[in-house]
């Protein structure tokens, strides 16, 4: 039996090989969109003067810059979303529901959907939400409404209603955990020191699961930032993200210029990620 | 103040089932003011589900809780007049040891002095003032203990009741502890209501024990009366140290029975004036620490025994022996005075008529 120290040869050479791996994967690529975003022209070259001029161009822009209001916005609003929901249904599955196999059918189901490929779950939403579709077609056959609503498909509301399908589970998964680390004599302790249902909920479980909340809020966040299938098959072309317009820009050759929106992306995402964890200890994950 | 009639608790016919399982089956029982009450019983007995109910953590299907002689069947847990202390000891892992102790009167909705004098005054008494900033996680099993108990007394209410307070305490601290929670029921004047499976902290704390099984009360008295008087089969098989025979009546004498079982016939105190009818079935025992091997004219109950195994345990030498039908009996004697039996041999042992215990008829499930 022996245990590992920290920065010990043994350690080092443990850590090496994944150490390897994330420099090829993620710091060379991440440094070489970096250095492109700053070249003075189009054309790849090693000899190609360095400029922030893009990225002036870039907040020169109004539009563009409204785009990265917009991303940021929705990436927010959907936090929100699937937050409550996510919150919701874990807490309806760990507390209310009493039979573990009840629980495993439930999350089951919640599951199911996931098993085809995001693309296929994307272009399954169009029947659905079109003027045609289903939702529409129920809400006629229900005379909710007299005419078939088009604010559905290729609008905002259909983006978001996709992707809050999408993306809830995220939210889900992470506070199942953490509630179910809670044990229950938590609760009942509370209840027998006179605090009521909602009092026991404010003071003892949502603390416990902000952990499991802050973890759900990042990767739904990172997930909304970087998505650019939804809003494209959904949205039509009518609405557009930051993922958007990489594509854009850089299927019309304009290198530097996506890059610069691809830097700007990563560099909210991680400042997204720093304030999220600044605001709490994901340590702590697990720890009843 | 002179103190009120009203008994701190009692149940009445309390039932409850989960789905076809009859977990607590016809429960009475009363708690006088300022009694320690420990329900005793092997595991799945009821005992944990009885103290739910009380608690209001569980609701019972039938019968009737009072608390402080106040109807609480649809009372909600946080309006009820009692605490509660877990096995865990349910500690908010979130919540300083002070904040955590003041948590009852903050829900309370009292001033903040006034929870900030209280909880003062409560760490102060527990002696764990110097752990108020301290978070559980940083705390041993006996100060989580403390903590665990000052939390549920700052409220003052009128019934503590105790899952197995100590079970999850190292054994050389259970002693100690268990000492204290007396000594502090005592100081307070309050009901305990303490949940255990272990029959020495259950004889050594309660003022009154409450044998549980199958759902069922099966015996409610002093640690003594259940010692020494068991009121069923079951309580005699439970309570360590005693020698259980099955057997018929075979006749009566005045206020003795005599049951014939197959190893031998015994005379044995009638529990009442009315003879038990000839041939019924019935169970008695007796205690290890009543036979003797040397049976006098007064040992009116002989029976003939080989000794299989014998224990020294320093005050006392306990012995096992086997009966003709291959049965054990087990024969307790106090220091040096008597004489030793050896592996082996085989004797003749005896017991008073008056020593022994004839145990109530079964009671019919349903």
């Amino acid at each position: 039996m022996s245990t590992l120290r920290e920065r010990s040869p043994a350690s080092y050479a443990l850590a090496g090989p994944a150490a390897l791996w994330m420099l090829g994967a993620l710091v060379a690529p991440t440094a070489f969109i970096v250095w492109v975003s700053l070249w003075a022209t189009r054309s790849f070259s090693l000899a190609n003067a360095l400029t922030v001029a893009n990225y002036t161009k870039f907040f020169a822009r109004a539009a563009y810059v409204r785009v990265l209001g917009d991303t940021i916005q929705q990436a927010a609003l959907m936090m929100a979303i699937t937050g409550v929901l996510g919150y919701g249904i874990a807490y309806f599955l760990m507390v209310h529901v009493r039979s573990p196999v009840l629980r495993f059918g439930l999350f089951f189901v919640l599951v199911v959907p996931f098993w085809t490929s995001a693309l296929i779950r994307t272009i399954a939403w169009i029947p659905f939400l079109g003027v045609g579709g289903v939702i529409n077609q129920a809400l006629l056959f229900l005379h909710v409404v007299d005419q078939p609503v088009e604010a559905f498909l290729y609008s905002r509301a259909g983006i978001t209603l996709a992707q809050v399908s999408f993306y809830t589970l995220l939210t889900t998964g992470p506070i199942v955990y953490t509630l179910r680390n809670i044990p229950p004599s938590l609760r009942e302790a509370a209840q027998c020191l006179k605090a009521t249902p909602a009092r026991v909920f404010w003071r003892i479980t949502l603390p416990l699961t902000l952990p499991g909340i802050v973890i759900g809020q990042i990767l739904v966040f990172l997930n909304v930032m970087a998505d650019f299938a939804t809003a494209q098959a959904i949205g039509g072309h009518k609405y557009a993200f930051l993922g958007n317009l990489v594509i854009l820009l850089y299927e019309s050759g304009q290198l530097p210029f996506a890059a610069v929106i691809a830097v700007l992306l990563m560099a909210s995402m991680l400042a997204g990620v720093v304030v999220l964890l600044k605001a709490v200890d994901i340590r702590r994950l697990g720890a009843p | 103040m002179p103190a009120s009639a009203e008994p701190d608790l009692e149940l009445k016919d309390v039932t409850k089932r989960f789905a076809s399982f009859v977990a607590v089956r016809n429960v009475s029982l009363t708690v006088e003011r300022g009694r320690f009450v420990c329900l005793l019983g092997p595991s799945g007995c009821g005992k944990t589900t009885t103290l739910r109910i009380i608690a209001g953590l569980e609701e019972a299907d039938g019968g009737e809780i009072r608390i402080a002689g106040v109807r609480v069947n649809d009372t909600p847990p946080w309006q009820r007049d009692i605490a509660m202390m877990f096995q865990d000891f349910a500690l908010f892992p979130h919540m300083t040891v002070a904040r955590q102790v003041g948590f009852g009167l903050e829900m309370l909705g009292q001033p903040r002095e006034e929870i900030r004098r209280r909880v003062a005054e409560t760490l102060a008494t527990f002696e764990i003032g110097a752990l108020a900033d301290r978070k559980p996680d940083t705390l041993s099993g006996g100060q989580k203990q403390r903590v665990a108990l000052a939390r549920a007394l700052i409220t003052r209410p009128r019934v503590l009741l105790l899952d197995e307070p100590i079970g999850s305490l190292d054994f050389s601290l259970r002693e100690a502890v268990m000492l204290e929670l007396k000594d502090v029921q005592r100081r307070i004047g309050i009901s305990f209501v303490w949940v255990t499976h272990d029959q020495n902290e259950a004889f050594s704390i309660g003022d009154r024990v409450v044998v549980m099984n199958h759902a069922r009360i099966e015996q409610v008295g002093t640690p003594e009366d259940i010692f020494e008087r068991p009121r069923t089969r079951f309580v005699a098989g439970f309570i360590q140290g005693n020698n259980v025979f099955d057997g018929i009546v075979e006749g009566g004498d005045g206020p003795v029975v005599y049951v014939r079982t197959p190893v031998g016939s015994f005379a044995v105190p009638g529990r009442d004036a009315a003879l038990p009818p000839w041939g019924k079935p019935v169970s008695l025992s007796v205690r290890a620490t009543l036979l003797t091997e040397r049976p006098g004219a007064e040992h009116a109950n002989r029976i003939a025994a080989t000794c299989h195994a014998v224990e020294y345990l320093g005050s006392i030498r306990r012995y096992d022996f086997r009966l003709d039908d291959e049965r054990s009996l087990k024969v307790e004697q106090f220091g040096g005075h008597a004489a030793r039996i050896r592996e082996g041999e085989r004797v003749t042992l005896g017991w008073r008529a008056e020593d022994g215990v004839l145990h109530a008829p079964p009671e019919e499930a349903g």
